[in-house]
């Protein structure tokens, strides 16, 4: 049947048509719709759909799954393989029985990531084979091959998919099939499954090299020669994968070039010989993939170029123009720049930030912990979450990666022992990546104060479950922290910045109190989720008294809630469509309370 | 046939659920298409531009001088997605006031038609598509197609939408 589906919804499908039992993860911008459609599309069939606590640990449970004859999946973004990568690296050498899809989305061009890896070079790294799909109907036919693959040689298989796949949107023939339940069963093997150095390890290596010369073989056979055979022969060759293939194509036919394209679906392992040889018959080979020179470092000779020749631009997501230069400094095109913009763009407007939604509990955490821990006085660590966006607020001094708040508090505490140190976590990425750095604080009795940003909701990549809402009253935040022995503080969230601000002085007291880290669970609700937000918001909203505001900017850089901003007299004004009336403006926030409530 | 759109505006404004309806008009008549959108960071408040390409393509992304049709939910959200424009292309947006171009503008001031209670504000989107409807002369679907797409996506709202859509089809400017 023909569907129109964004392409991590199509992945969705073709795990599903690959018999996919159990799927894990956690989620992730842009990957993060897999599971969650998954779990809706096979929602009356036996499968196991969850999140996990971390990348690390889905990868983990999933691969288990694969050991005892089902086919998973686990799904991630880029960085989540960093946290995973543990796993990956040594289930490469053991291999599985059941197919193993490992899917990471990356994201070219930092959309919505701190850095721009890209995964195709981790399965290089971990010497996994890798399909690099161009288009959501290719995401969906690749998921599905991903699973063959890895039962056919007993290998984990990356699907890396890109922003522009997973969150594009087309048709895809989503094909009927069965799905067929199967009884996991673990067969016990401890050479193979508790394989130990250097004996057991030594010879799954050795096995591993010769599966990828198979694999290589098979991606040849399968894959490029059925392409090689479609070239025509032209005096140049580009060679290209995934989403970039589809730049180079449209670049290609609105340019009217006619050079051989060959498209490479399984970007590693490559089958070298045969490639090499082809590149052989062509004058000169450009190689145009994102994000990383991959195949182009497997293939480097003479006659090719790439990023690492300089012809292709090296960061930043691909454009038909960047393609249209990299013809044009290999000598593929000389004609005009036709991806020109029409219009003289002149008009000053500055481009709008991401920043805490209107009525954001976080914000007056943020605007709280800075009033009585003063900003010169004071090191504000924080982490990756909605709650990132607290650097509008200048109450974030550093971002590293998942659960480095609390590690980085650490080290601040004894490296510069005069400040306070006050860090920032949500909770799903305290149960992530949190809770080991906490127990080595505490052990070493380190003193920092851990704001815990306590919403019950993965907020940021749209509202996935955490532990606790998922189970309440199983896993228990405030009893993790005192089980991991640190000192614990809770605060339920008022929309009244005094009580916020009072509750943060009397967390200064009891700092100076304790010996070991000071855990502070802020109790909250994220103005998304729509069960709990109704109740929190009081539809108390706000304007202005422009006799009283002084244009302090207090409001626009300590707070800033989006409906704020100066108008063309210099004062604030509020804008009625972005205020959601949660009232705590008027509570208190500006030094001559210009902020008065608005009669509807 | 090829077709390309672009809809800026920031996170909040329901530019993912425009381009799914425009997804779904393109598919229902059979047009090859992608469409492309940001989710994440962008989605708190921040710009937001996708874009949706119909016709023979391979990737989604428009590129400079190349959209036939620019959909501002936002007037300055508009103004920074000028470039991909073409010449003579379409531009509807909402705004008070905007610069005049080489190209069909139609500018609408939908924040002040919303505050003014003529629609719900969190219709802006839909109020907006409508305009398009009204004034774009080559934008490839009808009145109903775009009406059954809205269905498809979610026939609860859908009543409620297309009030905001006719009120968009017979808004005249005074
Ligand atoms: S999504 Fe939720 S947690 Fe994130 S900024 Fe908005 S209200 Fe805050
Ligand atoms: S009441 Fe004030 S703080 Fe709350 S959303 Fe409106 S402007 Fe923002």
């Amino acid at each position: 049947m023909k569907q129109t589906l964004m392409g991590n919804e199509a992945i969705a499908y073709g795990l599903l048509h690959a018999n996919t039992q159990m799927i894990s993860g956690y989620p992730g911008t842009p990957s993060s719709e897999i599971l969650t459609t998954f779990e809706k599309i096979s929602k009356n069939l036996p499968v196991y759909a969850k999140w996990a606590t971390n990348e690390k640990v889905g990868f983990e449970v999933a691969y288990a799954g694969a050991i005892a004859g089902l086919n998973t999946a686990v799904t991630m973004k880029q960085v989540g393989l960093n946290v995973a990568s543990d796993a990956l690296m040594s289930a490469s050498f053991i291999g599985n029985k059941g197919g193993f899809v490992l899917i990471v989305a990356d994201d070219p061009g930092f959309h919505s990531s701190q850095t721009e890896q890209d995964s195709r070079e981790f399965a290089r790294f971990a010497r996994i084979p890798v399909l690099d799909p161009a288009t959501p109907a290719e995401a969906y036919e690749f998921a599905i091959k991903a699973s063959e693959l890895s039962q056919k040689f007993g290998i984990p298989v990356m699907l890396r998919s890109v922003m522009r796949v997973s969150h594009s949107r087309e048709i895809v023939e989503v094909k009927d099939f069965n799905f067929e339940e199967k009884k996991g069963s673990f067969k016990r093997d401890i050479p193979r499954w508790a394989a130990v150095p250097r004996a057991g390890r030594l010879g799954q290596a050795y096995e591993r090299e010769k599966k990828l010369k198979e694999i290589a073989k098979y991606s040849y056979e399968n894959f490029i020669k059925p392409e090689i055979e479609k070239l025509k022969g032209t005096k140049n060759l580009i060679i290209s994968s995934g989403a970039a293939f589809g730049y180079v194509k449209e670049t290609l036919d609105e340019l009217g070039l006619d050079i051989d394209v060959l498209k490479i679906d399984m970007p590693y392992p490559l089958p070298l010989d045969e490639l090499k040889s082809l590149i052989k018959h062509y004058e000169k080979v450009l190689i145009i993939e994102e994000t990383y020179p991959v195949i182009e470092e497997e293939l480097r000779s003479e006659n090719v170029y790439g990023k690492m020749s300089g012809d292709v631009h090296t960061i930043d997501e691909m454009t038909k123009e960047r393609v249209l230069k990299a013809l044009k400094n290999v000598g593929f095109y000389k004609g005009e720049n036709i991806y020109k913009p029409a219009f003289e763009n002149n008009f000053e407007v500055i481009s709008r930030k991401p920043n805490l939604c209107s009525g954001c509990p976080h914000r007056d955490i943020f605007f709280a912990i800075k009033k009585v821990f003063r900003p010169k006085k004071s090191i504000y660590p924080s982490d990756i979450g909605c709650y990132t966006l607290g650097i509008n607020q200048q109450a974030i001094d550093t971002v590293l990666c998942m659960g480095a708040s609390v590690s980085m508090a650490h080290g601040f505490s004894i490296a510069d022992n005069k400040k306070t140190v006050i860090a920032t976590i949500g909770d799903s990425t305290f149960f992530h990546s949190g809770v080991a750095p906490l127990i080595n604080a505490v052990y070493q009795k380190a003193k920092f104060i851990l704001v815990i940003l306590d919403n019950s909701t993965v907020a940021m990549t749209g509202r996935q479950a955490t532990p606790e809402r998922a189970a309440p009253g199983e896993v228990d935040l405030k009893k993790v922290v005192e089980g991991c022995g640190a000192e614990v503080m809770e605060y339920c969230y008022e929309p009244d910045i005094k009580k916020t601000i009072e509750f943060f002085k009397e967390v200064k007291k009891r700092y100076e109190e304790v010996e070991v880290p000071l855990v502070v669970i802020s109790r909250q609700f994220c103005v998304l989720d729509k069960e709990r937000a109704k109740e929190n918001l009081k539809g108390v909203f706000a304007t202005v008294d422009e006799e009283k505001c002084v244009a302090c900017d207090v409001c626009t850089t300590q707070f800033v809630c989006p409906p704020m901003a100066y108008n063309e007299k210099g004062k604030i004004e509020i804008d009625p469509l972005l205020c959601v009336g949660c009232g705590v403006c008027i509570s208190g926030i500006c030094p001559t309370d210009a902020f008065i409530r608005r009669d509807k | 046939m090829k077709y390309q759109i672009l809809i800026a505006g920031f996170g909040g404004q329901g530019v993912v659920f425009l381009v799914k309806v425009l997804s779904i008009c393109a598919a229902k008549k059979g047009y090859k298409f992608l469409g492309t959108e940001n989710h994440g960071m962008s989605q708190r408040g921040g710009s937001v531009s996708s874009h949706i390409k119909i016709g023979n393509f391979y990737n989604p992304l428009i590129d400079y001088g190349q959209a036939d049709l620019l959909i501002g939910l936002d007037r300055d959200e508009a103004i920074l997605n000028l470039p991909y424009l073409k010449k003579g292309g379409d531009l509807v947006v909402n705004a008070s006031d905007f610069p005049k171009l080489e190209a069909n503008e139609y500018i609408v001031d939908a924040n002040q038609l919303a505050e003014d209670g003529l629609f719900d504000a969190k219709g802006l989107n839909v109020f907006m598509l409508g305009t398009v409807l009204k004034n774009v002369k080559n934008f490839p679907f009808s009145v109903e197609e775009i009406k059954e797409a809205i269905k498809e996506i979610n026939p609860k709202f859908a009543k409620s939408n297309f009030e905001i859509l006719e009120k968009a089809l017979n808004y005249e400017r005074n």
